[in-house]
């Protein structure tokens, strides 16, 4: 098994705080909507791609990072380029604007999945005075990505011994099946998983109602501050410059 | 005595959400989103099949759904659910994310009305549930001043207003009836499988 799925931040050159995760997150999910503003989308994205190379996955932040300024790339020449084929424009620049539109909110999502652990998390979502019904849900959505992905890999290997094939013809020619075969056995091992995570939540006493003290210390250090700042401040620009000025003024 | 007080907590976990409760329902939010980011992003590879995206989630996500409230079976799952997914895919678009919620919102009281017996109200929550979906598209609609400035002065007047009329009244409206078919889909081909597989296997 892959430990380092469930979060590891081990390798973290500085550990940042998972609130300060939080609001990359959410700061990504507002200046993903304005991503036609060129230069300062490729410095957002660069914002996020260096937290998370600081968080100990250098190697995924750059391939992120150049495969966001091809596609970006790719965008901005199409869009000056005049062409007088529309049908190719159009796929082309709207296949550029999904990578665009969804990698920086991927990547914050991938930034708390794989290297926060889950009782900093945790701990920080109480820290926040969040109640603990809130707090679980969101905490285990986090948890559980992770365990759907493993499970995943498993049910491929398995239906590849069985010579069923994922590819794309077999999945148009047999859609019903291929919903079966996967969910099946997807769904009965998770639901498995999560009896046996049910019962350890029980025997760590989440199910009582005193408020609960923790060995993990959270602590929001002068490195989360000036992040949540930066943050805050490109996203403010972006979307009061592509408010003012229209897309064409930036 | 000891049998009056297991009596009592049975009772209780009933009524309340207990931390099991929540745990399920956060495990099956996260399976239900993992599918869906893999469903839009596999087919948005074909711009068509991005708007289509409300169907095909609708029929193979349904399944997820089904079994997280039958699972669960009391107030609370599809509220739970409906909010992670406005959380992860609507977030930054207040619109958005308060609509998904109204839509789960429905959703969970459709199974009230049914008073958490009737499978069929289940089954029919999730038509309600589904149109959540839209709801990331909303920007879309109302975004669309600035795209079509850009058009203008792309394809010209014409072409614009008609785009114009096209995308803002029949989007939505389509999106809408797309999200519902593919629920409905969705929801004959969850129940096909819990009755195949999840009921002999003690599951719901």
């Amino acid at each position: 098994m892959d430990f380092s799925i469930y979060g590891d931040d081990s390798k973290a050159l500085i550990r940042f705080d998972p609130r300060t995760k939080l609001f990359i997150f959410l700061a990504c999910g507002v200046t993903s909507l304005y991503t036609y503003s060129g230069l300062y989308i490729l410095l957002f994205a660069g914002a996020v791609c260096a937290v998370l190379a600081l968080s100990g996955k250098p190697w995924t932040a750059l391939k992120a990072f150049l495969l966001f300024a091809v596609a970006l790339y790719i965008k901005e020449a199409v869009d000056h380029s005049g062409s007088s084929a529309p049908v190719v424009v159009l796929i082309v620049s709207v296949l550029s604007t999904i990578i665009l539109y969804s990698l920086p909110t991927i990547l914050s999502i991938l930034l708390i999945v794989q290297t926060t652990r889950i009782s900093q998390f945790l701990s920080a979502l109480t820290a926040m005075h969040l109640p603990v019904k809130a707090v679980i849900p969101v905490a285990m959505l986090f948890r559980f990505i992770p365990t759907v992905q493993d499970e995943w890999n498993g049910i491929r290997k398995a239906m590849a011994f069985r010579g069923i094939s994922l590819s794309f013809s077999s999945v148009l020619r047999h859609p019903g099946k291929t919903i079966e075969y996967v969910l099946v056995p997807l769904l009965f091992s998770t639901i498995g998983v999560m009896e046996e995570l049910a019962a350890a939540a029980l025997a760590r006493g989440m199910d009582i109602d005193v408020k609960r003290s923790s060995y993990e210390e959270v602590r929001l250090r002068a490195a989360d501050y000036i992040t949540m700042l930066i943050f805050a401040a490109l996203s403010v620009t972006i979307v009061v410059l592509v408010t003012t000025k229209g897309a064409a003024g930036v | 005595m000891a049998r009056k007080e297991v009596t009592q907590t049975t009772q209780q976990s009933d009524k309340k959400l207990r931390t099991k409760d929540l745990i399920y329902a956060g495990a099956f939010g996260a399976i239900y989103i993992v599918l869906m980011l893999i469903v839009v992003l596999g087919t948005s590879a074909i711009p068509v099949l991005y708007i289509l995206a409300p169907f095909t989630v609708g029929v193979v996500c349904a399944t997820v759904y089904e079994l997280c409230v039958l699972k669960v079976h009391k107030f609370g799952p599809a509220l739970i659910l409906g909010v992670l997914f406005a959380l992860v895919a609507c977030s930054g678009n207040v619109l958005g994310m308060v609509l998904a919620i109204v839509a789960a919102l429905a959703a969970e009281l459709i199974i009230m009305a049914g008073k958490y017996k009737s499978k069929k109200m289940f089954l029919l929550s999730f038509l309600a549930f589904n149109l959540n979906m839209v709801c990331p598209y909303t920007m879309l609609y109302f975004h669309r001043d600035e795209f079509m400035a850009r058009s203008v002065s792309f394809y010209g007047q014409a072409f614009a207003d008609e785009l114009a009329k096209y995308a803002i009244n029949g989007l939505a409206f389509i999106q809408i009836g797309l999200a519902l078919i593919g629920a409905g889909i969705g929801v004959l081909i969850a129940s096909k499988l819990i009755k195949k597989h999840f009921e002999k296997g003690n599951i719901v």
